[in-house]
């Protein structure tokens, strides 16, 4: 699993795909996050002069994996920001409570447009918890 | 959700052949199966179906509650997300489902023909600039904004109107909305069904191009195979023809998040059990599934006054490049399609002619002559069908046949198909030689991102040529010409 990011591209025919990786579900959520901008060329350490506050629910998990992400993309759009900085501040299975610091981004390059639950599932590993995730490009 | 999907590969001798073009996972393949799955493919074209997961994909569509017939892959079929691309499924009216997934993310997305008056000859000493007009006139990117900016009450009305909402700005001429498919504007849309959040990723997209493998492209008509199609379709050798490959952008890519993940917690409502979360539907005729189909229409329609626009703009960019300098140049629409659909139709299944809600991923509809819904010069001729190819090789121009509507609930293929993914082909190709490559053939090339440019490589694609010798094989569509690019303008 790749460094600081905790995530790995994996190959996809037509779309992108990543397995992340996190010691808890913060963790994963983050580092997945993370995947998600780096995958679309935004660098990590970008200056973070722009702070969003979000909350995010969804019927499980995995939903509310796909809703954090999605939400990401969403914001990017509207705003045309690019975030680097993901905090995860409170999860349960149902929602969570984050905040995303990142910067204007006046030349929109975003290459994602969704997020999608193909074959997804968070799977809790003996030390860590994992999930690939497939995203429509 | 469901059962898991079967650990062992797919196997070529898992396959019937049941004619030459066409190869069958019986029913009793997989326990939850609801339907036979059909590819349509040569003997190569299978085995690179089974190098990636998307006969799997396919597999898993026929599980889907109300499925007539078979699902179905056309030869183009490559690993998607939920559905394959290249996936057909229909489902039987009222109690078969819908499925948001079935359509995708980018809802209509679709190709548009425009062929022009001048022919290559005259146009190619100012090729450089009509590229360039083109990429300066068609804003490109995926979050990138255009020139028209709504408020709500006129993106009500684009929702609605579709592409007749863009003739009454003086963006379409009405021989454009009587060829386009559903004349431009899909039935059922429902404004009320669309969230805010589609909204404001929709407002400022009408007019924009997109990112990922959307293009516009012209192109030389290289071949003509149907010399009486390609007359009435006003398609000549040596003429200069532009293809415009676009869909619904931000408002599409949200209405289909908004609705897969209600559908979430709404397909355990129904009792649905799908091997694939992406899959998730609703009956057609529930209240869930009636709103994700309004809401669907309605991206659709914007999809459809999205080409509109950026036809007025390619109509501008050759106004602004060669008035004065070619005789005449003005661009007549062949045609515009959908591959990224959900409609409702109604086909003959087993002798019995029944309403259905036809999905479309990656697939195109081609309607037979005689059909209902073409336009009144087209009847007795059949559906136009473009068949867009990988970037620098070729394009078609197909009609739709009596066979598609017999076969394949009116479909046929989308487009070559990739192989490659798009790690690989960055990692093999680089944006700016490829660029090199094919400006040194002589085809005019803008680009705002060259890793974008070398996703997109030829070599990540099949031969679209012998993706369309299958479809044409098989009966469910056939050759009128041949097209071949002089200049691509890529987001």
């Amino acid at each position: 699993m790749a460094g600081d990011l905790g995530f790995r591209e994996v190959e996809h025919t037509a779309d992108r795909a990543f397995t992340v990786r996190g010691r808890n579900l913060a963790e994963l959520f983050a580092h997945a996050a993370h995947a998600l901008c780096a995958i679309q060329g935004q660098p990590a350490g970008t200056q973070q002069t722009v702070r969003r506050e979000v909350e995010v629910s969804g019927v499980d998990r995995e939903t509310l994996l796909v809703n954090w992400l999605n939400e990401i993309l969403y914001l990017q759009d509207v705003h045309r920001e690019s975030y680097s900085g993901f905090e995860v501040i409170a999860i349960s299975d149902t929602s969570l409570r984050a905040s995303l610091r990142g910067e204007p981004s006046a030349s929109s390059r975003r290459t994602i447009k969704a997020v999608t639950f193909h074959g997804l599932e968070i799977e809790r590993l003996s030390d860590a918890w994992e999930a690939t995730i497939v995203v429509d490009v | 959700m469901g059962k898991p999907a079967p650990s062992r590969a797919i196997a070529k001798s898992d396959f019937r052949r049941v004619s030459e073009q066409v190869w069958e996972l019986p029913r009793d393949f997989r326990d939850d199966m609801r339907a036979p799955a059909r590819l349509y493919a040569d003997e190569a074209l299978l085995e690179a179906a089974l190098t990636d997961n998307s006969v799997e994909q396919l597999v898993n569509t026929s599980t889907l509650p109300g499925i007539v017939k078979y699902a179905i892959a056309m030869p183009d079929i490559h690993q998607g997300y939920g559905f394959p691309i290249g996936g057909v499924v229909a489902t039987r009216l009222p109690q078969g489902i819908i499925s948001p997934g079935g359509v995708g993310y980018d809802i209509n997305c679709g190709v548009r023909l425009l062929a022009s008056e001048a022919s290559v000859e005259e146009i190619s000493p100012f090729l450089g600039d009509l590229a360039s007009a083109l990429y300066h006139n068609c804003p490109s990117g995926v979050g990138v904004h255009g020139e028209i900016k709504l408020q709500d009450a006129e993106l009500d009305k684009v929702l609605v109107e579709g592409a007749r909402w863009a003739r009454r700005r003086g963006l379409a001429r009405d021989e454009d909305l009587e060829h386009t498919e559903e004349f431009g504007a899909m039935p059922g849309a429902d404004p009320e069904y669309v969230s805010h959040r589609a909204r404001e990723r929709g407002r400022g997209q009408i007019g924009t191009l997109g990112a990922g493998n959307h293009f516009i492209e012209v192109d030389a008509v290289t071949a003509v195979y149907d010399e009486t199609a390609a007359e009435r379709l006003g398609l000549l050798p040596g003429q200069a023809v532009v293809q415009i490959h676009c869909g619904s952008r931000g408002f599409g890519h949200q209405v289909c998040e908004d609705y897969v993940a209600r559908f979430q917690k709404t397909v355990h409502d129904y009792g649905i059990e799908l091997p694939d979360r992406e899959l998730v539907c609703a009956p057609f005729e529930s209240e869930e599934g009636q709103q994700y189909f309004r809401a669907m229409a309605c991206a659709a329609n914007f999809a459809f006054a999205n080409r509109q626009a950026l036809a007025h703009y390619i109509r501008r960019s050759f106004e602004e490049v060669l008035a004065g300098k070619v005789p005449a140049f003005d661009l007549h629409q062949v045609y515009d399609i959908a591959h990224n659909m959900a409609k409702i139709e109604e086909h003959e299944v087993g002798g019995t002619r029944m309403q259905l809600c036809v999905h479309r991923k990656g697939a195109t509809r081609a309607f037979g002559p005689g059909s209902p819904g073409l336009p009144d010069d087209l009847r007795d001729l059949g559906q136009p069908v473009l068949i867009p190819g990988s970037m620098g090789t070729a394009s078609y121009v197909l009609i739709g046949t009596r066979g598609s509507m017999e076969q394949t609930f009116g479909s046929t293929c989308h487009g070559a198909g990739r192989v490659w993914s798009r790690t690989r082909a960055k990692k093999t190709v680089r944006g700016q030689d490829l660029r090199q490559e094919l400006e040194s053939r002589g085809i005019a090339v803008r680009a705002g991102s060259m890793p974008g440019l070398a996703e997109e490589a030829p070599q990540a694609y099949k031969d679209v040529s012998r993706v369309v010798d299958v479809v044409e094989r098989a009966g469910i569509g056939k050759k009128v010409a041949r097209l071949e690019p002089i200049a691509v303008v890529k987001g």
